[in-house]
């Protein structure tokens, strides 16, 4: 690792400019190509949606949606966090998520959630660092993947004694 | 003024002036009316009405009244100073000069028009005039600096700097001791320090350097002081001074490159060749080496090292100093260095280097000898490296599998796809390398660099329309690619016009160029403003800087281009004039003679009609374009595909005009004599022909195609009728004088000179080109031995101390393609085109051209998808582009 070098690790919003960085890094770290509603809802939600810089080079990102329930209650889903495979290890993919729970706790947002695939242990066990943990299992879930079932991956967040 | 008017009316005219001066016209135009309604032949009202409505965008009309208005005056130096003014305002220095010096006749102290003739005599370099001009101005106000200081100017540009210092110094002699007061401390600094730098031109470097001392505190500028100083030691050969100046201006700032020169040269350590004896180099080593303790930032100081040392002692210092950029992530780090690429042998030792740095980051992850993890990016930086290395080298396929890998290691990083985009643009695939352009500009929307350098690959594979609509995202809103042209942006006119060109589109092509000669003509006029400018805020060193530079303008090298391709356009519509309709051309081929010649005088006479009235209209629409008046009035372009540059009655003198500012301002060049030979011996000007000739030889006796034109001239010489006239007796005499200066020609006939020229050059394709198409010219019945001669050309590999790692050929795609046009078009012999075709796709697997097995149009569909293609598909997704670009 590139341990005692002024390395710096920096986020960055995602604009319709540089789009096209997010769409790169998809289209290798994920096997499903994401569609414009994807897109749409990550330029949406704002500071949810960002890129992670190493060195001044984009090797990561997490997208976001916002999902109102019906009770009016706003929770994020978290669609995609990757990072490209020869910069994992060094904390990025850590800084993104934190990124998100911080924003979270700071909009007093309670519930953050995601899905993963079954047998992708390696995420399962670096979401629950995080106090993240298995709610729900859905059977077929995915298409053309297989094993093709998900978890449901969730953390609470304890709302702050500000909410009144 | 106005003086023959009764007072109310001389009232009315201060107005007219007033609200000139002002730019309220409207009120000028009333009062001007008002005086007219009394005195309706009132001379300088009319004048000044005249210029009003110049400045009111019209034209016509104002040069109406103020041609009358001087007819009705004539003695009047308001009327010839107001006609000097409209032709001013249209550039037309010289009329104005004229009007000027008739208003100083009649008024020979009028101190506005004398200041606003000199100004004109600086613009034209009518440097005589300007000195007499200046002289009159000081004679008549010496107690205002400028005039001191103009004078002195004049006498410069006329050449006698020693006058301009006397006048200086005469100019100081006036001033009180405590001068400058704090408010003028900066200007009278620039007067001391371009004073000085005259003695320095006139070669009194003792004195120049005493009087800098004795000035030092009242020279504001302290590094310009500096600068000159040291300038001042080195040419008196005061080299200890010298280095103690050059080591305070290097802790100034360590990065500027002439400081360290001017050090080596103080240390007698420099070279103008950049070649030193082992000796030299040890202490040149050694020197760096103490200033690079000193100068720990600096990068010039680690990098200059690397132009002098050889063989190990460069490895290692170019490893120590590639390794950091390295891992820094420095894109430019191959730019930087790619000049090392010229020094024999240092190219394989930075192959190896970088090989040996990649080997270790793949198995280790840190450099060799280090324990130490580099940055995963350091692996991706380095095969960006050996992509651009290998490119370099023209090892396009071993560069393409760099560039992949990298991209497969970081596929965010746009540097690659640029860098993947030029190599194939080096390989011979013009449609990928604009693709791929393409895709990295998409990854950033707001880039205008990446956005640029897709326009311009997109033109090179003759994409025009799709390049128009990638290059206005960057131009303003609304505005069409006009606008590049407002914004003098040249490499884009002259990469589309030189595409028109590839594309026979000569009318579009001549538009694009003649653009570009436009810039320059406005870079001309631009200094206008600052004869004045520059005088009175004193920056004259920057102003004398300004002025020679605008005199070797047109030495610029995209003007070479832009002139070059306009002629170019021009011999093609010499050798190929558009034909006005099929239709038409078949009716005339059917008539008798008599006939067509009527048909074609009624023809002539049509065409000279539609001519005139598109002049007027042209002139109706030019009325906006008024420089002086309101700039934001838009106009539309009466011709925007250049259709009526084609209309040309004689394309050869239009080429003409610009072939004179070429051999003007670049007579060392080989383009500009093979482009006046072409000319002129099209023009049958025998001696001008001749003339250019003698200039290709004697600049490069053994270009091929200086071969060419020896040959080709004195073939066509030899077929001449026998002279009747006395200038075609003139001419065959200094022909006959002239031959034997042309040692190639020494007792040998044509032939024999062409079989001489190949034994000298039989190793190389171009020049076997040319032997073949002459012997084709002087013999066509040996046809069959030509063509076989230029295919008996063979690709070697260079047997140089590069050849050690991978092969690089001899043969360039650029020259292979030249050939196989000469095969089409010279020899239209299409089996050996087809031939030779085929060999060079195999030779250039990835070019478009020779529709090598790896170019884009070649290979699959799915691959030609997967590189964007050039398809609808691509124009729509530019589209959408297009509106998030806008937002």
């Amino acid at each position: 690792m590139g341990a005692g070098r002024a390395v710096s690790i920096s986020l960055d919003g995602v604009r319709d400019k540089n789009l096209m960085q997010l769409k790169k890094l998809n289209s290798v770290l994920f096997p499903v190509r994401y569609n414009d509603k994807y897109y749409a809802d990550a330029l949406a939600s704002g500071e949810f949606t960002k890129l992670a810089y190493y060195n001044d080079i984009c090797v990561g990102s997490i997208a976001c949606r916002l999902e109102k329930k019906e009770t009016g209650v706003v929770r994020v889903y978290i669609m995609t966090l990757g990072v490209l495979a020869p910069y994992r290890g060094l904390g990025i993919g850590t800084k993104l998520l934190n990124h998100v729970l911080e924003l979270s706790q700071k909009q007093n947002i309670g519930e953050i959630y995601l899905h993963v695939q079954t047998n992708n242990e390696d995420a399962i066990s670096f979401y629950k660092k995080f106090g993240f943990e298995i709610t729900e299992t859905i059977k077929n879930y995915y298409t053309n993947i297989t094993p093709p079932d998900c978890y449901v991956v969730t953390k609470y967040i304890p709302q702050s004694q500000s909410k009144k | 003024m106005g003086a023959s008017l009764p007072p109310k009316e001389a009232n009315l005219f201060k107005l007219i002036v007033k609200s000139y001066e002002t730019k309220q016209y409207k009120k000028g135009i009333k009062a001007a009316d008002a005086i007219l309604k009394k005195f309706p032949d009132h001379g300088e009202t009319l004048s000044m009405k005249g210029l009003t409505l110049n400045c009111m965008d019209r034209k016509p009309e104002a040069y109406e009244l103020v041609r009358l208005g001087l007819k009705n005056d004539l003695k009047s130096h308001v009327c010839w100073h107001v006609y000097g003014l409209l032709y001013r305002s249209d550039r037309e220095y010289r009329e104005a000069i004229k009007c000027y010096r008739n208003a100083l006749r009649i008024d020979p102290d009028n101190i506005e028009i004398l200041r606003d003739l000199s100004l004109l005599q600086a613009q034209m370099r009518d440097l005589a005039g300007f000195v007499e001009t200046r002289q009159q101005l000081l004679t008549l106000k010496p107690n205002h600096r400028m005039n001191w200081i103009g004078f002195a100017v004049s006498h410069h540009l006329n050449s006698n700097a020693s006058k301009a210092i006397d006048i200086l110094e005469a100019y100081e002699g006036t001033l009180e001791d405590d001068y400058p007061p704090e408010n003028e401390r900066c200007e009278h600094g620039e007067m001391l320090l371009y004073k000085i730098s005259l003695l320095e031109e006139c070669g009194l470097l003792e004195k120049a350097l005493k009087e800098l001392r004795k000035k030092e505190l009242k020279i504001v500028d302290r590094l310009s002081y500096k600068e000159e100083e040291v300038s001042l030691l080195v040419k008196l050969n005061s080299f200890e001074e010298g280095e103690k100046l050059y080591r305070v201006l290097l802790t100034m700032n360590p990065d500027n490159y002439k400081y360290y020169e001017g050090l080596q040269k103080c240390v007698g350590l420099h070279s103008k060749t950049g070649e030193y004896s082992s000796d030299e180099i040890d202490k040149l080593d050694a020197l760096y080496k103490s200033l690079g303790e000193q100068y720990t930032w600096s990068s010039a100081v680690k990098r200059i090292p690397l132009d002098f040392l050889v063989a190990e002692k460069f490895r290692d210092a170019a490893d120590s100093y590639i390794r950091p950029l390295l891992t820094k992530g420095v894109p430019s780090l191959f730019s930087d260095l790619s000049p090392l690429y010229d020094h024999p042998g240092k190219a394989n030792i930075l192959e190896k280097l970088v090989l040996g740095l990649e080997e270790s980051l793949k198995k280790t992850g840190g450099y060799p000898g280090k324990s130490e993890k580099e940055p995963p990016s350091t692996l991706m930086w380095t095969l960006f490296y050996l992509a651009q290395h290998y490119d370099r080298r023209g090892q396009y396929d071993v560069a393409l599998a760099k560039i992949e890998e990298a991209m497969q290691h970081t596929p965010t990083v746009i540097d690659l796809y640029s860098v993947k985009s030029k190599i194939l643009k080096h390989a011979g695939d013009f449609a990928a390398a604009a693709a791929l352009a393409d895709e990295a500009r998409c990854m950033d929307l707001a880039d205008r660099y990446v956005n640029s350098q897709c326009v311009k690959r997109m033109l090179q594979a003759d994409q025009v329309s799709l390049a128009e609509k990638t290059a206005v995202l960057f131009t303003k809103d609304g505005d069409q690619h006009n606008n590049l042209h407002d914004m003098q942006c040249m490499w884009y006119e002259l990469a589309s016009g030189e595409s028109y060109l590839r594309q026979n589109e000569v009318g579009r092509a001549l538009k694009k160029f003649l653009g570009v000669e436009k810039h320059y003509a406005d870079i001309t006029e631009d200094q206008f403003d600052f004869h004045s400018y520059c005088l009175r805020k004193m920056t004259l060193r920057a102003y004398i800087e300004m002025l020679r530079f605008q005199d070797r303008l047109h030495a610029h090298a995209y003007f070479r281009k832009a002139a070059a391709g306009a002629i170019r356009c021009y011999i093609k519509l010499y050798d190929s004039p558009p034909t006005s309709s099929t239709e038409e051309d078949d009716e005339l081929a059917k008539m008798p003679a008599s006939q067509k010649k009527k048909m074609r005088q009624k023809q002539r006479k049509a065409e000279a009609r539609a001519k005139k009235e598109a002049e007027v209209k042209n002139e109706e629409a030019n009325v906006g374009v008024s420089k002086y008046g309101k700039r934001n009035v838009k106009t539309v372009d009466p011709d925007p595909n250049g259709e009526k540059l084609l209309q040309v009655e004689d394309p050869l003198m239009e080429g003409g005009k610009y072939l004179k500012l070429l051999q003007k301002h670049s007579p060392d060049h080989l383009e500009t004599h093979l482009l006046s030979f072409e000319v002129n011996i099209r023009k049958q000007k025998i001696l001008l022909a001749l003339q250019a000739l003698k200039h290709l030889v004697q600049l490069d006796a053994e270009n091929p195609d200086t071969h060419r034109c020896l040959i080709r001239f004195f073939h066509k010489v030899a077929s001449r009728p026998v002279p009747t006239t006395d200038s075609e007796k003139l001419i065959s005499g200094v022909l006959e004088a002239e031959r034997p200066s042309f040692s190639q020609l020494h007792g040998k006939s044509l032939m024999e000179a062409n079989t001489v020229f190949l034994e000298q050059h039989k190793d190389s394709l171009m020049h076997r080109a040319a032997v073949g198409e002459m012997m084709y010219c002087l013999e066509p019945n040996k046809k069959a031995e030509a063509i076989t001669l230029i295919q008996e050309s063979l690709n070697n590999s260079p047997i140089s101390s590069n050849g050690s790692l991978g092969a690089v050929k001899e043969w360039k795609l650029k020259d292979c393609v030249a050939v196989h046009k000469i095969l089409v078009s010279t020899f239209d012999d299409r089996d050996a085109a087809l031939r030779w075709k085929k060999r060079c796709g195999e030779e250039f697997p990835y070019s478009t051209y020779f529709e090598g097995s790896l170019c884009s149009t070649q290979t699959n569909v799915s691959k030609a998808e997967e590189n964007g293609g050039i398809s609808n598909g691509k124009i729509e997704k530019l589209d959408a582009m297009k509106n998030l670009a806008i937002i």
